[in-house]
């Protein structure tokens, strides 16, 4: 006895997609007081239920000549009406309730021709069911986001995917991904979300935007089936590359600047305060520039230090620690506060031909120390020479607390993945030989910086831009 | 009433001689400050108001200022009297000794005038006899029987031209002792007192050290090194084979020619001395050095408190040997 209830009629059908193989397609032909629609049902190549349909009145299949006039012809009209394409595919049939004589010639004569159809009761139009259907359908496969891995010893990318919903999720449900974006061009970091049907991806959605470089906690939504929203980003819209045309996007190797990285700028505060501002200058494009390649990836320690006071009366202006690991928000905010001080530790008793360089390398081992060995880049700005631990025959006084600038610039060297680089007041070949061990992956002259090129040198950010279509999974999740 | 020794004629004069820039004025300040400081019944007086005043205002320069004083243009004008301890005469009627009047010893300070100086430079001039200054200097030399000669081996290190600042001067020095007669035994009747100065510098000292020529006085209480006059000509020599024009060593041989061995003494000398911690009150090897740099247009500054090292033992061997002898009349 067929069941009028909607809601069984809704299981029936839902049951009946959820049971649709690939190749499969699933007929519903709906019988109703004013003519036959058919729906086809089938799974494109991600699992995706679509639908077609297609409708003719009892007038239209009966011909001019009216219904019971012809009925071996207005019965061949009502089979063509099902298309359905063998016996064997599955067919509902949804007929309507009322007992109206040409719903039930109709139903009797496709019930004949389907013997195994299933047959259903509905009142209403069931286009809208249909739909809901569809929209409600469990993921017959996995979706994923594409996103690359780097590898640590070559830096070379490679794509994978990162499981987003599994099998039988069903639209609502959401999960979150940590990624990290780089430089992406002008199209934008992609968005894309694939299932897997054998070795090779098969692209559901491709969406992009102009997204910062930086770290983001994404939340990815699955709105119904092949429809899935992004949220804790810019605001996405459709890419119109292809699959080739991304994967062809991918550089071969990133040359650096596309990990997390550490800055630490040191600026000489005493001196003259055109030269003083220049430095600080220096420094604030370093961190801009780095800070627009590396976004959120880009953590900032900022540091000033002057000269030291060979006069107890006098004050001595200890290494300043303006910001450790800060955002480069905060640090270019404490490099204001540094502009706007100016320059310090000027004339007697202040050394006038050395600098605390010593005492910040003090600082800088120190507090890179007491962290984990992540990589860092130690950007020295200034212009003269530490002083020595002891009386030599520089005649530069020594240290007051006998900081030793050759040990602790040694014990910089040999902390992996510190780089450091310096802006120094003199060019290079005018500047105290300390200057090139301090500056000794890159060292650059104060009047002619090409900031961006020193930042590439130092490994920050990549010798070119280098972009990458698809985030990065952040691996520090 | 007694008359003010001061005022009185010196026994015997004592040149200070030196090349510009050479520490005349420093070491003149600092010896001031070092016969304060010292046991000894010595004592430095100016022979006129303005030389008094000109020796305060050094001598407060160092103290307080912490500043190397400068050199006035016109210091050949000012006179200074090294005045000694009573000289105790025997009594002719009793054994008890008189005291008798105290050593006398006046000090005059004149640049060495450097290279062939002349007037216009002409052929007349080339050995600087007509310089006023070499004048100066000759006059004042001649009417001496001390000198206190200043070698400064980080300016001959430098400039290399200490030679050049004593060849003239001793050669017509001599020339006017020959015609006065005073070349009696084939040397100038001088004593002279070698300064080698800026003992402080860590390139004199680490010169020293490497010659194993430092000592310590065990009565010392901030246990400075020092070189012993016996060791400080090896010094002088040893400073001499790093002249920037390389004639130094020809100072050394010039010393020799024209003053007798006996007359001749060397010092291993330093006005300001070497920086000692308040706190530890002790010479560090790690850290001595007494002077902060200025900057580019600011002067040199005293970093601690003054040291003066072989400042007064110059001065005192000059007047020991001087009043040994008898005073002289050349006025």
């Amino acid at each position: 006895m067929p069941e009028p209830d909607r809601d069984l009629s809704r299981k029936a059908i839902a049951q009946a997609l959820a049971d649709l193989a690939d190749t499969d397609r699933l007929t519903l032909v709906e019988i109703a007081a004013d003519g036959v629609t058919t729906f086809l049902l089938h799974r494109d190549d991600n699992g995706r239920p679509r639908g077609r349909s297609w409708s003719a009145t009892w007038p239209g299949l009966a011909g001019e000549r009216g219904w019971g006039t012809h009925p071996a012809e207005t019965r061949e009209a009502v089979l063509r009406m099902a298309r359905a394409a063998s016996s064997t595919a599955d067919v509902m049939l949804v007929a309507a309730s009322s007992a109206d004589p040409q719903v039930e010639q109709a139903l009797a004569w496709l019930r004949a021709a389907h013997p195994a159809a299933q047959v259903l009761r509905a009142e209403a139009p069931i286009a809208a069911l249909i739909r809901e259907v569809i929209a409600d359908d469990p993921l017959t496969r996995s979706y994923e986001l594409i996103v690359v891995l780097v590898d640590s010893d070559t830096s070379r990318p490679r794509l994978t995917s990162r499981q987003l919903f599994p099998l039988g999720s069903r639209p609502g449900a959401r999960t979150r991904v940590a990624l990290r974006c780089e430089a992406a061009g002008a199209h934008g970091t992609a968005f894309a979300v694939v299932t897997w049907q054998g070795p090779k991806p098969r692209l559901l959605s491709v969406q992009s935007a102009p997204v910062a470089p930086g770290r983001y906690e994404v939340t990815a939504e699955l709105v119904r089936p092949g429809r899935v929203r992004f949220t804790g980003l810019p605001a996405l819209s459709p890419d119109p590359r292809g699959w080739d045309q991304l994967v062809a996007a991918l550089p071969d190797r990133l040359a650096g600047g596309s990990g997390p990285a550490h800055l630490v700028c040191a600026v000489e505060v005493c001196g003259a305060d055109d030269q003083v501002a220049e430095r600080l200058s220096r420094a604030r494009q370093m961190i801009s520039s780095a800070s627009g390649e590396l976004g959120g990836l880009l953590r900032v320690s900022l540091l000033a230090y002057a000269a030291h006071s060979y006069d107890p009366s006098a004050p001595e202006f200890p290494v300043r620690i303006a910001a450790w690991e800060a955002g480069a928000g905060e640090a270019l905010n404490a490099l204001g506060a540094l502009e706007e001080r100016g320059a310090v530790a000027r004339g007697y008793p202040y050394h006038p031909h050395a600098a605390q360089l010593e005492d910040m390398l003090a600082v800088v081992v120190e507090r890179l120390g007491r962290a984990d060995p992540a990589p860092a880049v130690i950007l020295t700005v200034g212009g003269l020479p530490p002083h020595p631990a002891r009386t030599d025959q520089s005649r530069i006084l020594p240290c007051p607390h006998r900081h030793d600038w050759r040990k602790l610039l040694a014990a910089l060297r040999q902390r992996q993945g510190t780089v450091l680089g310096a802006i120094c007041d003199q060019p290079a070949d005018q500047a105290h030989q300390v200057w090139h061990r301090i500056g000794a992956a890159a060292l650059a002259h104060l009047e002619a910086v090409d900031v961006r090129g020193l930042a590439a040198d130092l490994g920050l950010v990549a010798s070119s831009p280098v972009h990458l279509p698809f985030p990065l999974l952040d691996e520090t999740e | 009433m007694q008359p003010d020794p001061s005022r009185e004629r010196p026994d015997h004069n004592i040149a200070m001689w030196g090349a510009p820039g050479s520490g005349k004025t420093t070491l003149l300040a600092a010896l001031f400050i070092a016969l304060t400081k010292s046991d000894d019944d010595w004592k430095i007086i100016g022979s006129d108001p303005a030389s008094s005043d000109y020796l305060i205002e050094k001598t407060n320069a160092l103290l307080r200022g912490k500043l190397f004083p400068e050199a006035n243009m016109t210091m050949e004008r000012y006179h200074w009297t090294l005045l000694g301890p009573a000289l105790r005469k025997p009594g002719f009627w009793s054994r008890k000794a008189k005291p008798g009047p105290p050593a006398r010893i006046g000090i005059g300070m004149t640049d060495a005038p450097g290279g062939w100086y002349g007037p216009a430079g002409g052929p007349s001039a080339l050995d600087g006899s007509g310089d006023p200054r070499l004048q100066k200097l000759l006059d004042n030399l001649e009417r001496s029987r001390g000198i206190v000669f200043l070698y400064d081996p980080i300016r001959e290190f430098t400039l290399g031209d200490a030679f050049d600042h004593m060849h003239a001067p001793l050669t017509r020095l001599a020339e006017r002792m020959l015609a006065a007669g005073e070349f009696t035994d084939g040397k100038l009747p001088h004593h002279i007192a070698v300064c080698v100065t800026k003992f402080d510098d860590p390139r004199v000292l680490e010169t020293a050290e490497k010659r194993r020529l430092l000592t310590v006085d065990i009565d010392d209480p901030y246990r400075l090194p020092r070189v012993t006059s016996e060791d400080a000509r090896e010094l002088f020599h040893e400073l001499c084979q790093v002249s920037a024009s390389g004639t130094a060593d020809m100072v050394l041989k010039a010393l020799d020619q024209f003053f007798h061995p006996d007359r001749i003494r060397f010092f291993a000398t330093s006005s300001i001395g070497f920086y000692v911690d308040r706190r530890t009150k002790r010479f560090d090897w790690d850290d001595f050095q007494n002077m902060v740099p200025g900057e580019a247009d600011e002067d040199s500054r005293i970093r601690g408190q003054l040291h003066p090292i072989n400042v007064v033992e110059p001065m005192l061997w000059l007047g020991q040997r001087l009043a040994a002898i008898r005073p002289t009349v050349v006025s």
